[in-house]
Order: C-alpha cells, then structure tokens, then sequence
C-alpha cells in the first residue's frame, strides 16, 4: 500500500483496533504505574524527603521525565488516552459480527450445520410432528422458550437461552470508558481542598492542593468538635458538628465523623483532621463575693462577663507554662499543664479597675485588693481545630455507575451462558427418521453438557410416554413415518 | 535417562510400607496436641482461645502438608484421603479461631495484616477441600497447604492482639471490601496451584521445574543477601522491642538494625547452594551434557540441607538474643517475631525445594492422580473467571469506601495502584485466552504471574511501599 495521505487514519485505525497494539499499551500502563509505585511521588512525598532520597542529577532527571509525578504526567495520561481509544476501536470493529450473530440468531439445521454441531444426539421416532410436539413438551416443563421453525423442509424446534450474554463484552468495555470518562470530568472540574475550622468558626475558602484559594458560595461553620478515645488511648471516633451557612441562613447541619461526610452543593466536607490550636477556649471559675455564695462563670479571652450590675470580669492574659521572677510572671513553655490567668475585675460604679493573677497550681483563691470577689480555678478547655477535606467530583457517578455496570457486565459475561437448541425430525444415515437434537454453548461446556442430557432425557421420557399413549401396536413401524416424511 | 533412573534409585529413600508415614504423621499431630494440651494445663487458661485453635489449625495443616508430600515420596493413593481428612479438620480449628475472635473483638477479623492472613489461610483451606471435591484435583493441597503451613506460621510472629478500629475502618465497607479481597486472592492462590498442576500433567520437563524451582529460590537468598548481609559477613536484623511488642524505631519509618555477626556468611553459602542446581543445569545444557542433570537434582538436595541449617542457626541466633546495632551504641534486643518475611521467605524456599523433588522421584504417581491436562486447563481459567469479578468488586468497594474516607475514590496509593496492576494481569489473561486462543503452557504461565502479582500486592506493597492503606 502507497503511503499516501488518505491511508493514514486508516492505518492508525489499523493499528489501535488490533488487539496485539492494545495489549502493548497496557503492559506500557503497567510498567509505568509500577515505576509510580517505587519511584517517590512529588504530591504525597515532600520536598526534603526527596532531596534526601535521590542525588540531584537522579532528581533531575527524575523530574524532567515527570517519574516524581508519573500519574499525573502527560505521557501517562496520553497513554490511558490510548488505551481508551484501542478498547473503542476494538470494539467498533467487532461490534458489527458480534451484532448480526445477536440479531439474526442461526436457526436453520441444515445438514452441513448438523453435522459441524459438537453436542448431538438422534431420537428414534415414528411421526415427526408427534416427535416434535413431544420434544416441545419436554422444553416447556425445562422452561426453555421454544420457537418453530416453519421456513425449511424439515420441521423443527430452536430454542436459547441468555443470547444476550454475547453482548456483555461490550457492556464491560463500554462500563471501562465510563469510568474512564468519570475520570476525565473530575480531572478537569474536580478539585480537592482543605479547610480549617475552630470552634464557631465560619469559612468560605478552602486551600487548594497547589496553594491557591478558592471562595465557595456558601460557608461552613463549625459549632463543635472532639475526638473520643478508647481506654487504650488510641483514637475512636473525631467528630465536627457542621452546619452549612448561605446568605446568613442556616440551611443544613450535620455532625460528620470519619466515615461519614456532609454533602452540599456538589461538595463533601471530610472530617479528615483533628488537634489543638494550643489556644484557650474557655476558662471555668467559681465568682465567690464577699457575702454570699459564689456562681460559676465562664470565661474567654477579652469577653467581658457581668458579675453583677456594677462589676465585670474579663480573662485578659493566659500562660501555657509560668515560672516567676523578680515579681513578673513569665511563660515556660507551651504547654498547658501549669497555667496562669491574668483576670480584670472592672467596676463601673466606682471605676476601680483590677488587674489580678490567678494561679491554679498553688490552689488558692485569687482575691484582689479592690474587689469584692474571689476567683477559684475549677477547669479549662484548650481550643481545638477541625481539618477538614473538601472534594468536589462531578465524574464521581458516572464512575459508580461504570462499576455497577461493570460487575452486571462481568457476571452476565462469565456465568450466563448463550446455550441453543436445534431439535429436528430428519432421516438419520440409515433412513429411519430420528429426532435429531444438537446444542451448544459459548462457555462452560461441563455444565452445558449436563444441561443438554437433561434435555434429552426429558424428550426420551416424553417421547416414551407418547409412544406409550399411542399403543404398542405400531412400534414397529418407523419406516412408514419416513416414506411420510420424504 | 538410565543416568537419570540411577540418580532416582539413589536419592529415593527406602519405599515405607502403606501405613508407615500415615502412624507417623499421627504420632507426629497427637504428640504436639499432647504437648500443647500439657502447655494449657500448666498455664491455665482457656483451651479453646484463638491462639490454641490456631495452633491446632496449623498442626494439622502441617500434618496434611506432610501426607501430601508423604504421597509424593511414595506414591501410596490412601494418604490423600488422610491428608484431605486433616485439611478438614484443621480447616474446623481455623473457623473456630476465626469465631472466636470474631466473637471477642466484635467485627470480623479483617482489621490488620495477622487478621488478614487469618481469613486468607481459611479461605485457600476452603477452596483447596472445594478443588478437591468439586473439581478432584486430589493433590492440590501439596501446594496450598504448605502456603497455608507459611502463612500461619508468619501469623504466630505477627502482632496478634486485637486492637479497636482506628475510626478510617469504621465501615461495612471494610467488610465487602476485604472479604472480598480474600475471596479473590484465595480463588488467585488456587489457579497458580492448578496452572502448575496442569504444567505437571502436560510433561513439561522436570528440567524446567528445576530451573524455576532453584531461581525461585536463589532469588529469595539474593533479596536476602542484597539488603541484609553486612560487612565482615554479619546478618543485619530488626531490632525488636519486647514490652511494645514492636520493632525499634529511630524515627518515624526508620527502623533500627542489629548486626548478627557471621550469620552472613552461612545466607552466602545457602545462596550458592541455590544457585548451583540452576548453574550446572545451564553448564549442560551449553555444553549438551545431559550427565551434569542428574548432579544438579543432588544439589537441589544439597540446597535443601543447607536451607535448614540457615534456617535452624538463624531462629538459634535471633531468637531472644541482643547484637549491636551500627546506628547506635548498646545492645539491642533481637526477636523471630521481628523477621516474619525473612522468616516466610526462607520457609517458602524450603517448601518449594521439597515440592521439586516430590516430583522429581513421583512425577508418574502425580500425573496418574491428577485430572487431565485439558481439565486442570479449563478448570484454571474458570477460578480465573471467578476470581476476576471478585478482584473487580473488591476494587470497587475499595474505591467506594475511599471516597467515603480520604474524599477521593482514586488516589494511585501504592496499594490501589498495585490492585490495578493486578487487574490488569488477569484482564490481559482473559482478553488472550478467549480472544487470541491462548491455551496450555502460556496460559498456565499468566496464570503463575498473576498470582506472583497478587502477592506482591497483598504482601510486598504493604512492607515495601507504604502509602495511604497502611493498615494491612
């Protein structure tokens, strides 16, 4: 053939709807995604650990030829892009074959077809249309759906069974490029985010996995979050009471846990994180008065809380870790195991302004010199943060549909079986006239066989039966019969 | 062939009398049930805990194991029913410890690696009684239950206490995904053992099984030896820390290594014992010197003899002992516990090494039990067409639950991109089998690679290439 322009998309038709090219390109996908195994990936691997791993002339190099990023490198992607376009052309060019077999099934039994059939048996029979009215009795109590066959000399019977399990290959393949194409939409649409949140937080950006940050119409408050442990101490449950907050509004809450996220507008929040911010949430204390008894109060940072009509309190300063010198109070260290608090009593009636300490580990009450009150330490929560991750993949149902269809495709593919019957009432090589019986199967022949005996032995018994009902006086007449016949 | 029958009547041990090996292996399970029974008395305790039953489980797995092979050496018929008798009774033992901690635990036991392997060894059990009956493959278990003997030896060292779910496993998805899983990987164990079976009874020459037997084998010392053998011929070891019950971390992934002085030199000396078989075959074949063959299967003999001695010095010296590591001063405390795949691979070896010569001495008595060539044929490609759509779902029940869990239903995880690899083996399987015809030895072949595959993805990715499912 001349190398002519016209011939080219033929001869790239040629060489992707060959199943050789097709099996090429995925050991091709094999050994690149094995590569993407053994070779450090740059998203999941961080910068340091790379540079530690590799030399950098191996990193370069690495990098150039995007082995750090196989899956998400153009020549990978090329690649799957391939192997899509080999399975659809595959298919194209054997769909038409497979379509005329399915659509005009082969009901005809004509010698030569007889005699090439695998699975065959004959009959003795006296009268053909009784033969076949017997053979069609025993198929319908097997509930085999039964046609005759009227368009040739000899009458006959055709029946199959699950013809359309021919065809499941192609809804196997076709469930591939669905899922492939589910793929495809979330790599392009789709996106992956990280949000954080503390308590009665409320954000409308997530950070994107390059950096960048993206607003969301709608924003997601956090109203609590905690993680339960089991006595062991290792981790049970996180979980983040969320609510979804659009135009002020709150339009939908939900408490997600691990397994569990919640779901709007085409985005679903992870609880995928949970920590400290090393922060003070709150901070419990019993407000004792001068006379009378004391209440608990709670405080926050800089939220003044009423005492009573004249006097506030706010919690203005709080140490992780303090140690004192010279009279100051300083920080240690960040953590919260021996805090200090720094309380301002304010009254506005007589505009005294106390600034106070308290200090749990000596377990005494704070008392100043200008108030009437007395502070006791009874507890305090440490602020938490919720991390949550954030996807948006609107190929996502095109993939569960894909393998809803893939595993109705493999099933119909693998355990239904196209079986068909031919029964008919001919002549056999000696000239008696015999029910002739022949099947086959595309697959599992073991259990086709059985199948076809059961069959035949149904039409023997029945046959019998029948002969039985017409009387034993005409059993030695089967050359009669075929004179009728011929 | 007359230098070849010689060779057989040499290294054939004395033809035992029918019942010899049957009073043997029984002598052999009654005395350590005996022996465990007494441990429990002794201790206290509960006799039916998960961990007796196990033991029990492998004892007769062991001594099913041991009357294959005894059928292979002797070619007595009777001893596969004994075999396929104990295979059921361990089976039962393992069903119990799978109930009772099942029972204890409150879930299935589906949650790490030790729990994995305990469901995989009772589903290859299972399905090796199923061949059987089914299919009568009889000796199928020659191959299965030595994997299976592995296998439940790896879990005596692995980490076996129960543990709560860490909340990512809280899900029925864990459930449709691992027994899954299991279901497929065990259908996958079975085709590799009926691919070789099919490869014993289409003559493939025992020559071939030696190479592959000895390569299979000297590959297993050469990992050894390649990541293991430091300098002045010590064995580097992880170190093991008894009140944790874990390895030695310097770091996050960073395990420490101890040096077992000397212990080098013996992997050396079994690796060139592997080697040599697989050597002198190839010096004949080069030089068409038929006479070197019947010196390599001595020196699979050879091989064997060395294996144990390695095996027997190295669980001599590591167990419960202390080396210095090269990382840092002081002595470090050593375990078997702490070498599972050490262990499993020098274990492997040994039992692929007796498998070869099992045939090489009954290769007639194997094929006149086994279904013909054209049987084992279809029926590997059938366990193929069940284990594929097992594969499928189990993949597709992972990508579901990772949705669900990490917020995205692909993510080219090792573990995920290890699964399709393995997926794609066995597509490439069914494509050239029902459309270009493949049939026989090359099919057999795929089948063989596509559970090597398996292994990898269920074993080596976990140890070797840790990434998001770290979890088994």
């Amino acid at each position: 053939m001349a190398f002519t322009v016209l011939s080219i998309p033929k001869r790239i038709h040629k060489t992707f709807a060959n199943l050789r090219t097709g099996v090429v390109l995925l050991i091709l996908v094999v050994i690149a995604s094995a590569l993407g195994t053994f070779i450090l990936q740059r998203p999941a691997t961080d910068a340091d650990k790379l540079t530690r791993a590799y030399s950098p002339t191996t990193l370069l190099w690495l990098d150039r030829l995007s082995l750090t990023d196989v899956f998400h490198a153009w020549w990978f992607m090329t690649l799957l892009a391939l192997v899509s376009l080999s399975i659809i052309l595959v298919s194209i060019d054997r769909f038409p074959n497979s379509w005329r077999f399915y659509a005009r099934p082969y009901r005809k039994t004509d010698s030569h077809f007889r005699s090439a059939l695998a699975s065959k048996v004959e009959l003795p029979i006296r009268d053909a249309e009784q033969g076949l009215n017997a053979a069609e009795r025993a198929l319908k109590k097997l509930r085999w759906p039964v046609e005759r066959i009227a368009y040739q000399k000899e009458p006959a019977l055709y029946c199959e069974r699950h013809r359309f399990s021919v065809m499941a290959v192609y809804v196997i393949h076709a469930s591939l490029l669905l899922i492939f194409c589910g793929g495809i939409i979330d790599g392009i649409f789709g996106y992956n985010g990280f949000m954080q949140l503390q308590r009665d937080q409320q954000v409308n950006q997530i950070e994107l996995r390059n950096g960048a940050k993206k607003t969301l119409p709608f924003s997601i408050k956090c109203y609590s979050a905690g993680q339960e442990n089991y006595a062991d101490g290792s981790p049970k449950k996180w979980w983040s009471r969320l609510a979804v907050i659009q135009d002020g509004k709150e339009i939908q809450t939900k408490e997600i846990v691990v397994n569990d996220p919640l779901v709007h507008g085409g985005l679903r929040f992870y609880q995928a994180s949970f920590g400290m911010t090393g922060n003070l949430d709150a901070l419990k204390l019993l407000a004792t008065p001068a006379s009378g008894s004391g209440r608990e109060i709670t405080l926050r940072m800089n939220e003044p809380v009423d005492l009573d009509a004249n006097t506030s309190v706010t919690l203005a300063e709080y140490i992780p870790d303090f140690f004192i010198r010279d009279n100051q109070v300083f920080k240690r260290s960040d953590n919260p195991d021996n805090p200090a608090f720094r309380l301002q009593v304010k009254n506005k009636a007589t505009g005294d302004d106390a600034k106070l300490w308290l200090f749990p580990a000596y377990g005494e009450a704070a008392e100043g010199q200008k108030t009437n009150y007395s502070f006791t330490y009874r507890d305090m929560q440490m602020g938490y943060f919720t991390g949550l991750e954030v996807s948006h993949e609107p190929g996502q149902w095109l993939v569960w549909a894909g393998c809803l269809l893939m595993g109705a495709g493999l099933f119909v593919a693998f355990y239904m079986v196209h079986m068909r019957l031919w029964i008919v009432a001919v002549p056999d090589a000696r000239g008696r006239l015999v029910l002739w019986i022949g099947g086959q199967a595309n697959k599992n022949r073991d259990r086709f066989d059985q199948k076809f005996n059961e069959v035949v032995d149904t039409i023997r018994t029945e046959l019998e039966k029948t002969s039985a009902a017409a009387g034993p006086a005409r059993k030695e007449q089967p050359n009669l019969t075929l004179v009728a016949v011929k | 062939m007359s230098t070849r029958a010689r060779v057989v009547q040499i290294e054939q041990p004395a033809a035992t009398g029918g019942n010899a090996l049957l009073v043997l292996v029984g002598l052999a399970v009654a005395f350590l049930l005996v022996v465990a029974l007494l441990g429990v008395a002794k201790g206290g305790g509960s006799l039916f805990s998960e961990s007796n039953l196990l033991y029990v489980a492998l004892v007769f797995y062991a001594g099913a194991g041991a009357l294959y092979m005894g059928f292979g050496v002797t070619g007595t018929a009777r001893y596969v029913t004994f075999a396929s008798t104990s295979t059921a009774i361990g089976l039962a033992a393992n069903t119990l410890a799978v109930a009772h901690r099942w029972y204890l635990s409150g879930r299935p036991p589906f949650a790490s690696i030790y729990e994995m392997l305990l469901s995989f060894v009772w589903a290859v059990a299972a399905l090796t009684l199923l061949a059987e009956k089914k299919f009568g493959v009889k000796i199928i278990g020659s191959i299965t239950m030595p994997l299976a003997v592995v296998c439940v030896i790896l879990m005596q060292l692995l980490p076996s206490e129960v543990r709560p779910l860490v909340p990512a496993l809280q899900s029925t998805w864990l459930h449709v995904h691992v027994t899954l899983a299991m279901l497929s990987y065990a259908a996958c164990a079975l085709s590799c053992a009926l691919a070789m079976m099919f490869l014993i009874q289409d003559d493939l020459k025992t020559e071939i099984f030696l190479v592959w037997t000895s390569a299979l084998v000297s590959a297993i010392y050469i990992g050894i030896i390649a990541t293991r053998f430091e300098r002045w011929g010590g064995l580097s070891v992880t170190g093991w820390n008894a009140s944790t019950k874990s390895d030695i971390f310097l770091g996050p992934g960073m395990r420490l290594f101890v040096t077992v002085p000397d212990l080098g030199w013996l992997f050396v000396l079994a690796t060139l014992g592997a080697i040599a078989p697989l050597a002198l075959y190839f010096v004949g074949r080069a030089k068409r010197d038929d006479s070197l063959l019947p010196i390599a299967n001595k020196a699979v003999f050879i091989s064997i003899l060395l294996q144990i001695v390695v095996l027997a010095a190295f669980a001599l010296r590591v167990r419960n002992a202390s080396y210095p590591s090269p990382d840092q001063e002081g002595l470090f405390p050593t375990s078997l516990a702490a070498s599972p795949f050490l262990l499993g691979g020098m274990i492997t070896g040994i039992f692929a090494s007796l498998l070869y010569l099992m045939l090489l001495w009954r290769r007639a008595d194997l094929q006149g039990l086994l279904p013909s060539a054209d049987t084992l044929d279809r029926v590997t490609y059938k366990t193929i067409c069940i284990a594929f759509p097992l594969l499928t779902g189990m993949i597709a029940a992972g990508a579901y639950w990772a949705n669900r869990t990490w917020g995205s239903y692909w993510s080219w995880d090792p573990k995920e991109t290890w699964a399709a690899i393995t997926w794609l083996v066995y597509a490439g399987y069914l494509h050239m089998r029902i459309t270009r015809g493949w049939r026989g030895r090359r099919a057999a072949y795929f089948a063989i690679l596509g559970f090597g595959v398996v292994i990898f993805t269920f074993l080596g990715v976990t140890y070797l290439l840790p990434g998001l499912h770290a979890y088994a």
